[in-house]
């Protein structure tokens, strides 16, 4: 138990890419003002943002906590996902990885933040089928959270569960399906009031100053913004991104903590399979808190993608690829021994040139010394700058794509990555541009997911890893 | 430290090469039978029989000695199977020759052979080792094609001045090709042609590659003081060299993608067993791996034939053409010949072996003395690189 319940540091992620026109037919006339709904890369999902927003605020966490992954959208079935971002991330083997499911698991991820000091990761990839009425108003998305007292203290916490056929899916499947939305509505908003209520009377406030709502229930998050007196800021961010299941606490919680005071009070309320309410004190140093960019700034560094596009990274729409072979599933042993590489970017440093040799080997690739494995020093890549020193694209690729940019890249302090470049057109990449690693997934073949890190362009003025002040 | 020259020196005395193609109606082991028999045919008191050894080079199409046995029903003798990538070939030929040389043998077959065209794919299909799934699943023009926008960044040569540099290599190749009845392509094309060909990477279109095709080649090596007991004119063994690069072009920074370092390596080797010390002006012709268009140009730098930079113009100014200074890839290269990968080196050979005899007709480099042979394997960065210097007096 952590001495004063609460929230250390926080992050938000978002993938690259809008959607906000889904018309088959483009003929017909645009629809204007409508919801638009975040998408993640073809590259990316549960795991891969998990991992990515993590990096923000937990490369440091000391062994004996706990790493959560809540998700709709595990990349297995049986498998923990949480223990491929626990890999990437480097964490002590002492830290359990733990996944947690089902829509309501982000709220529950929460709960073991701020009363059990726990790290979690929040993190969804939603489809709906082409054309459903909710298609843009679900979203992908992630979040991170570390439990202490810097970001918000804990005032007061109820839970509410209730068993009601809200969203779901069957093992296998792809899409969730939805019960009428007006039955479920009254339920949640139900429970969602009590909870908040309950919640507001241990914390003895009769008011706060920030009101987040997130429900799987759209009627049921607009009714509760409304009785609970909410300004509408959650709504806003939730109209850009759409539902981002079980990572959509997480965000409209890392979006209000972004642009909130210190010392100011947020109601978080969560209504979706009974309902979640957390009173929170916003710390003083919410501010240096947050890990990576601010929703707000991510929001707007967002490039909009063509329906096309999405449906085929999706799987939607079954388009002719090349004639050329699925690219190699990877193999069990080599994965494990080469971990420190594939997970977390680890090349080898060498003890007599001190030049780093990537992959890692046994024998420095500069000066041809050979090291021990426990003399040569590992390095890792993951949060460096490297620079291209040349670029092609394949037209042949395998990927959902015409073609990618593939380059090669000196990494700045030594070491030489080839890689994917990813979350941007592949001719805009060019000799020399500054690019950083993104923890991907490269393909999937014989049901194994190959994950691994692509490099993506450098932002202006930071590097991932880091905190960084931009937005504000 | 250096390689030298061996203790015998060594002659090739025959050879064989089918024509490089489709071959729908042929097997790898068909193919390998029709280049032996051409090669050994060509001797006219010498049988299967009175070859001691033999090697094979494949890269994908057989494992084991018995690629080579089994099909030829070859009794009692040894086979070896070899492969360096797309230098099996040489590869081949380069231990056959060590085996005379050596003494241990008196007459051996160095042959190679590949079977592309029976998978559905029409790029190179190959089956690597389980692994950790961390490398790039690059095709091979991918990889080569990193040499284009590295090279004009170096030397300041912009899309346009590459682009008809590359698009030359290949005109100039097809138009060899076409003159020459066992290539693949027997075509010559457009400069338009060529430009506006699909993109497969980079800068790269399909007429920017080399020909994906099934095919074989074999020779009969000799020591070099036995060469007269069966041929008037044998081709000689000047110099030789085989590097396997360390991968440290791909593994540590520094490496710039404008060169093969393992090729100069090689190169200055054999230059230097083949007592040559100005290649630019000492070599007849050559045989160099043009496996994408963008290597041919950086090749006659690193052979020592063009200034470093300076490759893309002579191209342009025609050096290298079959009426140039040096003519380069006179049989059409791997571009329109074709490029059966484990047959590819002893293709070269073929030419060179050829065109030193004297018998490359059309196509015959007048007076043609030192010939070159250059075959390479893997991609810029991390490839094995072998050069051959052979010649008409020993």
């Amino acid at each position: 138990m952590p001495d004063q319940p609460g929230i250390d540091a926080y992050a938000a992620y978002l993938p690259a890419y809008v959607l906000d026109d889904n018309r088959l037919d483009p003929t017909t006339p645009p629809r204007t003002g409508g919801p638009a709904r975040s998408v993640a890369g073809y590259d990316e999902d549960a795991v891969t943002m998990a991992v990515e927003v993590l990096r923000h605020v937990a490369a440091d966490t000391p062994a004996g906590r706990h790493l959560l992954l809540a998700t709709t959208s595990a990349p297995y079935e049986a498998k923990t996902s949480a223990g491929v971002a626990h890999e990437a991330l480097g964490l002590d083997p002492g830290v359990t990885a733990l996944d947690l499911r089902g829509h309501r698991a982000g709220a529950s991820a929460l709960d073991l933040v701020v009363r059990a000091g726990a790290t979690a990761a929040l993190a969804d990839v939603r489809t709906t089928r082409p054309g459903a009425p909710d298609e843009l108003a679900q979203g992908d998305a992630a979040a991170a959270f570390v439990g202490g007292a810097r970001a918000a203290v804990l005032l007061a916490r109820a839970g509410h569960t209730t068993e009601v056929l809200d969203r779901w899916r069957l093992p296998g499947e792809r899409h969730d399906r939805v019960w009428d939305e007006r039955f479920t509505a009254e339920i949640l908003v139900a429970a969602g009031l009590d909870t908040a209520r309950r919640a507001l009377a241990e914390a003895s406030l009769d008011a706060v100053d920030q009101v987040v709502v997130s429900s799987s229930n759209p009627r049921a998050a607009t009714a509760l913004r409304k009785a609970l007196g909410g300004t509408g800021q959650d709504a806003t961010i939730e109209r850009a991104t759409g539902f981002t299941g079980a990572a959509h606490p997480g965000l409209l919680l890392a979006a209000a903590l972004d642009e909130a005071q210190p010392g100011q009070t947020i109601l978080l309320l969560s209504a979706t399979e009974g309902a979640d309410a957390f009173v929170l004190r916003v710390g003083d140093g919410v501010r240096v808190a947050r890990g990576g960019p601010s929703v707000r700034a991510q929001l707007a560094a967002r490039q909009r993608l063509g329906y096309g596009r999405y449906l085929r990274w999706r799987g939607l729409l079954d388009v002719q690829g090349p004639a050329r072979p699925a690219a190699p599933a990877p193999a069990a042993p080599p994965m494990h021994r080469r971990a420190g590489w594939k997970y977390r970017l680890e090349g080898s440093r060498c003890d007599a040139c001190g030049r780093v040799t990537t992959p890692p080997g046994r024998v420095c690739a500069s000066c041809g010394i050979a090291g021990s494995d426990a003399a040569t020093g590992k390095v890792s890549l993951r949060d460096r700058t490297a620079r291209v020193v040349s670029v092609t694209r394949d037209h042949l690729t395998t990927m959902p794509e015409p073609d990618v940019a593939i380059v090669v890249a000196d990494v700045d302090g030594g070491g030489r990555l080839s890689a994917y470049a990813t979350d941007v057109a592949p001719g805009d990449v060019v000799v020399g541009m500054p690019m950083t690693p993104t923890f991907r997934r490269l393909w999937t073949t014989d049901s194994i997911h190959n994950y691994f890190w692509k490099l993506r362009p450098a932002p202006a003025d930071a590097a991932p890893g880091k905190d960084t002040a931009d937005g504000q | 430290m250096a390689s030298r020259r061996t203790t015998h020196d060594v002659a090739i005395v025959a050879m064989g090469c089918t024509p490089f193609r489709d071959h729908w109606n042929s097997s790898a082991d068909d193919l390998l039978v029709d280049a032996v028999q051409e090669c050994v045919g060509s001797l006219p008191d010498v049988t299967l029989d009175d070859v001691d050894a033999f090697w094979v080079g494949t890269q994908g199409s057989g494992l084991s000695g018995q690629t080579l046995a089994r099909p030829l029903r070859l009794t009692g003798k040894p086979v070896t199977r070899v492969e360096n990538y797309c230098a099996t070939g040489s590869e081949a030929l380069r231990n056959a020759a060590f085996a005379v040389a050596s003494g241990a043998y008196d007459m051996v077959m160095a042959t190679g052979v590949e079977k592309l065209k029976d998978s559905s794919y029409s790029g190179l299909s190959a089956v690597f080792p389980p692994a950790d799934g961390t490398d790039v699943d690059w095709t091979a023009p991918a990889g080569f094609s990193l040499l284009a926008p590295a090279y004009q960044a170096a030397y300041g040569i912009d899309e346009r001045e590459m682009r008809a540099a590359m698009t030359r290599v290949a005109v100039k190749n097809h138009a060899n090709g076409a003159r020459n009845e066992r290539a693949q392509f027997r075509r010559a094309v457009s400069a338009e042609t060529v430009e506006r060909s699909p993109r497969i990477a980079g800068q790269l279109g399909v007429m920017d590659c080399s020909g994906v095709s099934d095919g074989a080649a074999a020779a009969i090596l000799v020591r070099a003081e036995d060469a007269h007991r069966y041929t008037d004119n044998p081709v000689y063994l000047r110099g030789m060299s085989f590097v396997a690069g360390s991968g440290s072009g791909l593994a540590a920074d520094g490496y710039d993608f404008t060169t093969f370092p393992e090729v100069v390596t090689a190169a200055r080797e054999a230059y230097a067993q083949a007592g040559v010390t100005d290649p630019a002006t000492q070599i007849s012709l050559a045989e160099v791996h043009d496996c994408f268009t963008p290597t041919e140009v950086v090749l006659m730098e690193d052979l020592g034939f063009s200034a470093r930079g300076k490759a893309w113009r002579d191209i342009l100014d025609g050096r290298y053409d079959p009426d140039g200074a040096l003519p380069v890839n006179t049989d059409g290269g791997l571009k329109s010949f074709g490029h059966p990968i484990g047959a590819t080196g002893l293709r070269m050979m073929f030419e060179c072996f050829t065109q030193l005899r004297g018998e490359a007709g059309e196509r015959q480099v007048p007076d043609a003395r030192l010939a070159v042979a250059q075959n390479l394997g893997g991609q810029p960065g991390s490839c094995v690189a072998f050069v051959a210097v052979l010649g008409n007096e020993r």
